[in-house]
Formats: structure tokens, C-alpha cells, sequence
């Protein structure tokens, strides 16, 4: 069974903000929602990097840990998806949250949270696949139609890419390998590096791992 | 004296040289230091730094925190609320209510020595009264909604399902949310109805917390009309209900209060604070409620029995004692407090 991950190329990331575009035009998101963010540091000046981040669905993730409804669930491709049936917008997964993925639309006054949203590597969520339930809730389905997320289908320079992590890994060390340098990609220390790791702040460069 | 003066000189001058010799070498690195990292930039290593450092970058969306693409923080609020919230505020409430049934077998109810005298002292007003079980009602909902969000998952949800609990959550997050508001306004209340009674006198005070209010033995320690301990819940109240009050405030309205930083201090400041206080409230509720013969009718009725006084509350009962009734003096007045908790003839 896959294990599936995002993987981001801060060599290749020329912030276009396609992927961006993309999630919200197939998943139909409502305004003031951003699954998906570029990121640019040091913008400007030398060493700029750009970089795409949305859930990196974590192994052991800290959203699904600490919501008090236990809405969360993994599906068998290691995605992590919730329920927004019992989802009661509380915020506690985006206090937890190390990539800042959960968003809330706001739902009445004083911004009061309405039922969490986010990223769902494009498999929607308990509602049977591709039913117009799913859709209106969750965005697309594409990983039951035998695709992959659209962010990453669309990233014109290929900097981002999803897929089965021993996979993405594979295409990655050989970027890397060819061009010389060090790796940039980045999160996945914090994602699939266990606790310690993410308690700490470190994060790696996936180069040497994998 | 002259070759001292030279051998001194020569002895300095070659301590010199050999003191620039190991330094010169270090030139480059202070050099590259005060520059700020110098040549030897490595984009690689800055990148990474500045994301485990969470500094901020830019970026097209705007949202809360959009710019962060690290925030380690969330798993350090992650353990605090699951591996030592969670599992240690169960433990201490269940050690104090544990200390208190075990404190009732040994030691029983606390009668009123002489027993009752059949004649009365009026103790808290119809508003004291008001706003005592105003505060109660308030912090009964407050507590309870509370404690099902931290430990629903674990206690509810095998009994309610999913679903089930949902509901019940979100009705509990509302209800919180709301009650919220109206806790503010029960501890500015309180405040200013018991803070002439409830300060501190160090003569008296201090002599009633040493021999713990003579809870474990011993007669009585002297007392006004409020005793060092509850003037100390009095305190927690206050000083608990500001923390839970501010801090509340922030969890409460996402729309002034966005960045996870902030919602997570204040998190922390509110749990530790309603732990306290919850903590504390259970002490409350045995000594006024359970524990003491007598207690409870000061807050349903008004009055308390004569010998009461006398033995809990000495040096009040010395100011008040020719203000003694002989039937409970506002009977048919005090229906205002009855109705928020019945009437208890102890």
C-alpha cells in the first residue's frame, strides 16, 4: 500500500502560486480559505527560496491527537482526513499544527469558527466517493479516480510533487544526485519524523534520508 | 635594578608577540563575525534556520500565521494539553474529592458542638446571596462544559458515539462561549459584595491557616465573619477569574486574537487557572455544603444559627450577638435565593 506524501523542491519553486490556484479551482473552496499557500523567504534578496505548503498529512499527526471530537481518521494511503459532521470548530488542531493547515471559514460573529477545512491530498472525505456530498464538503476526489492531487499535477516546474513517498524520494534523490547540490526540500522531519523531531524544530533535508 | 627593568621588558614584548601569534590567525573569523556571516554565506543553512526559527516569510495568501512554515510551538501545546492536562488535572481532582470522602469517613460531619440554639443571625443579604448563587450557577456550567471538552473523548464518546458526542461538544462549546461572558460579569460582582469582609488581617489570619482552620483537629481558630480560608477562595475567585477572564476572552473571540502563539499561552493560562480553581471549588463545596453542620443555610436563608457563629465565626459573633433572633428574621422574604437552590435544613 502507498504511503503518500508531498514533497517540495525549494530549488525548483518559482512561486507561481499554480498550485494554489489549482486546489481552489478543484476543490471549489469558499473565500478566505487557503488550503494551500506559497511560502517566499527572503524575498529579494540573495538565498531567496519559495516555498509550497499545505498538510503534509503527518504520520503521527498532531490535529488527529488533540481534537476533542476525534474527527480525524487515516486512510490506508496514510492520508489524514476529518469528518466535518463531527468537527465542531474549536481550533484546537490549528493550535497544534506545525504547517498551520487547518482553516476555518468564518461562521457568525466576531469570527466565530465554522467547521475546519483543509487539505485532503484530493480524496475527499467519509462520504462515498465522488457522491456530490463529498464534493460539496471535502473538494474532489481525484486519489478514487486514480489520480493524483492537482497542485501537484499542476506545478509547472515540478517542484512540487505527491505521490507514494518511496516514489517522490526516488525522483527526488536523482534531482539531486544530478545536479550536484544539496537538497532543499524541506518538512518531512516535521511531518514523518516522529515527535522528537518536531517538538524540537528540526527539520531536514531529505537528501540523506529516505 | 636595571637588568629587572630589562628582563621585565623583554619578558612583556615576547609575551606580546606570542599573544598576536595565536590571535592574528582569529582575524578572518572576527572579521567575518562583525560582517554578519561574511563570504561564506550558505543559502541552504539560512533557509532552514529561519524556518526551524519560524520567521516569517512572505507570501500571496492571506491568512493567520500564512507566513510561518514551521511552528514548532503546536507540538509543544500538544503534549502539555494531552500527556500533562489531560491525565494530571484527573489526577488532582480525583486526589482532592479521593482526600475528602476519606475525610468525611474518618472525621464525619462537623455538628455544631452545643448544638442548635433555635435562634438566628442574619449573615449575607438577599443580594450577597444573589450573586453567590449567580456565580455558582455561571461556574457550574462553565466547569462542567469545560471538563467535557478536555476529557469527552476518552469518557463520552464510547458512551455517546461519535455523532453523539459531537452534539453534545458542540453545545457544551457554545454554552462555554457564552457563559463566558456572563462569569465576568458574576467575578466583578463578587468582587465588589465580599472584598470588605474578604481582607486579609494578618493577626487573625495567620493564626487560622497555621492550625488549618482546626479542620484537623483542634477547636475553631478565631474568626471574623469570614475565615482566612474563605477569604483565600475569595482570592481565587478574584485573581482566577480575571486569568480565566482574559485569557478566555482571547480563546473566545478568533476574530481580535489570531496568532497560534497567543491562543496557545492563553490556553495554557486558562487550563492551569480552572484547574486551581476547580481544585479549589471542591474544597468549597465540602466545607460549605457537606462537611459542617449548619453552613449551607447562610447561603439559602440568609441566617445561620446563633451557636454556628459562635463556634465558626467568634469575633463576628462578638459584634453581632445582641442583633439575635429569635426566628429566622426575613422567612417569607428570602424566596429570591431559594429558588436558586432550594432550601437545605442541615
Amino acid at each position: 500500500m502507498a504511503r503518500m506524501k508531498f514533497l517540495l523542491d525549494a530549488k525548483r519553486c518559482i512561486e507561481c502560486n499554480g498550485c494554489v490556484t489549482a486546489c481552489k479551482n478543484e476543490n471549489n473552496i469558499p473565500w478566505g480559505v487557503n488550503r494551500r499557500r506559497v511560502v517566499t523567504i527572503d524575498d529579494g534578496s540573495p538565498g531567496e527560496r519559495s516555498i509550497s505548503v499545505a498538510c503534509m498529512h503527518c504520520s503521527d499527526a498532531p490535529c488527529k491527537a488533540v481534537c476533542p471530537v476525534d474527527c480525524f481518521y487515516v486512510t490506508d494511503d496514510g492520508v489524514v482526513l476529518h469528518d466535518k459532521d463531527i468537527c465542531i470548530g474549536c481550533g484546537y488542531c490549528f493550535f497544534a499544527c506545525p504547517f498551520g493547515a487547518p482553516q476555518f471559514p468564518k461562521d457568525g460573529a466576531f469570527g466565530d469558527r465554522g467547521k475546519m477545512d483543509k487539505c485532503t491530498f484530493c480524496a475527499g472525505g467519509p462520504e462515498p466517493d465522488n457522491s456530490a456530498a463529498e464534493y460539496q464538503k471535502y473538494g474532489r476526489n481525484r486519489l478514487a479516480e486514480g489520480k493524483l492531487p492537482l497542485c501537484a499535477e499542476m506545478c509547472a516546474t515540478k517542484a512540487l510533487i505527491a505521490g507514494d513517498g518511496d516514489t517522490v524520494a526516488d525522483i527526488y534523490r536523482e534531482r539531486v544526485a544530478y545536479r550536484g547540490a544539496a537538497g532543499l526540500s524541506w518538512g518531512w522531519g516535521t511531518a514523518y519524523g516522529g515527535r522528537q523531531r518536531r517538538a524540537r524544530g528540526v527539520d531536514n533535508k531529505t537528501s540523506s534520508q529516505d | 635594578m636595571q637588568t629587572i627593568g630589562h628582563y621585565r621588558s623583554m619578558i612583556g614584548v615576547m609575551l606580546l608577540l606570542l599573544a598576536m601569534v595565536m590571535l592574528v590567525p582569529l582575524a578572518p573569523y572576527a572579521l567575518a563575525y562583525v560582517q554578519g556571516g561574511g563570504g561564506v554565506a550558505n543559502p541552504g543553512a539560512d533557509l532552514w534556520r529561519d524556518v526551524r526559527q519560524a520567521i516569517p516569510g512572505d507570501s500571496q495568501v492571506q491568512g493567520v500565521d500564512a507566513g510561518t512554515l514551521i511552528s514548532a510551538r503546536g507540538e509543544q501545546w500538544r503534549q502539555y494539553r494531552m500527556e500533562k492536562l489531560a491525565p494530571y488535572s484527573a489526577a488532582i481532582f480525583a486526589g482532592v474529592i479521593g482526600l475528602f470522602v476519606l475525610y468525611f469517613l474518618i472525621r464525619g460531619r462537623i455538628r455544631i458542638m452545643a448544638g442548635r440554639s433555635g435562634r438566628f443571625i442574619r449573615r449575607y443579604t438577599v443580594a450577597d446571596r444573589w450573586i453567590h448563587w449567580f456565580m455558582a450557577a455561571v461556574f457550574l456550567i462553565l466547569m462542567l462544559t469545560g471538563l467535557v471538552l478536555l476529557y469527552g473523548r476518552w469518557v463520552l464518546i464510547p458512551w455517546l458515539g461519535p455523532e453523539g458526542f459531537s452534539a453534545t461538544a458542540a453545545f457544551c462549546k457554545w454554552a462555554h462561549n457564552l457563559s463566558g461572558l456572563l462569569f465576568i460579569l458574576a467575578v466583578v460582582l463578587m468582587f465588589f459584595a465580599y472584598l470588605r469582609e474578604a481582607r486579609f488581617k494578618f493577626k487573625v489570619d495567620s493564626v487560622w491557616f497555621l492550625r488549618a482552620g482546626g479542620y484537623l483537629g483542634g477547636k475553631h481558630p478565631s474568626s471574623g465573619k469570614i475565615n482566612a480560608g474563605q477569604k483565600a477562595w475569595f482570592w481565587a475567585v478574584v485573581i482566577g477569574g480575571a486569568l480565566l477572564s482574559v485569557s478566555g476572552l482571547a480563546l473566545d473571540f478568533p476574530a481580535f486574537v489570531q496568532s497560534r502563539e497567543l491562543l496557545q499561552d492563553a490556553h495554557l493560562v486558562h487550563t492551569l487557572t480552572a484547574v486551581f480553581v476547580i481544585a479549589f471549588f471542591f474544597v468549597h463545596i465540602y466545607l460549605g455544603a457537606i462537611g459542617m453542620e449548619g453552613s449551607l443555610e447562610a447561603m439559602t436563608r440568609g441566617t445561620v444559627d446563633a451557636n454556628w457563629a459562635r463556634e465558626q465565626h467568634d469575633l463576628w459573633y462578638e459584634e453581632v450577638k445582641d442583633q439575635v433572633e429569635d426566628a429566622p428574621p426575613d422567612a417569607g422574604a428570602v424566596s429570591a435565593a431559594d429558588v436558586a437552590s432550594p432550601r437545605t435544613d442541615a
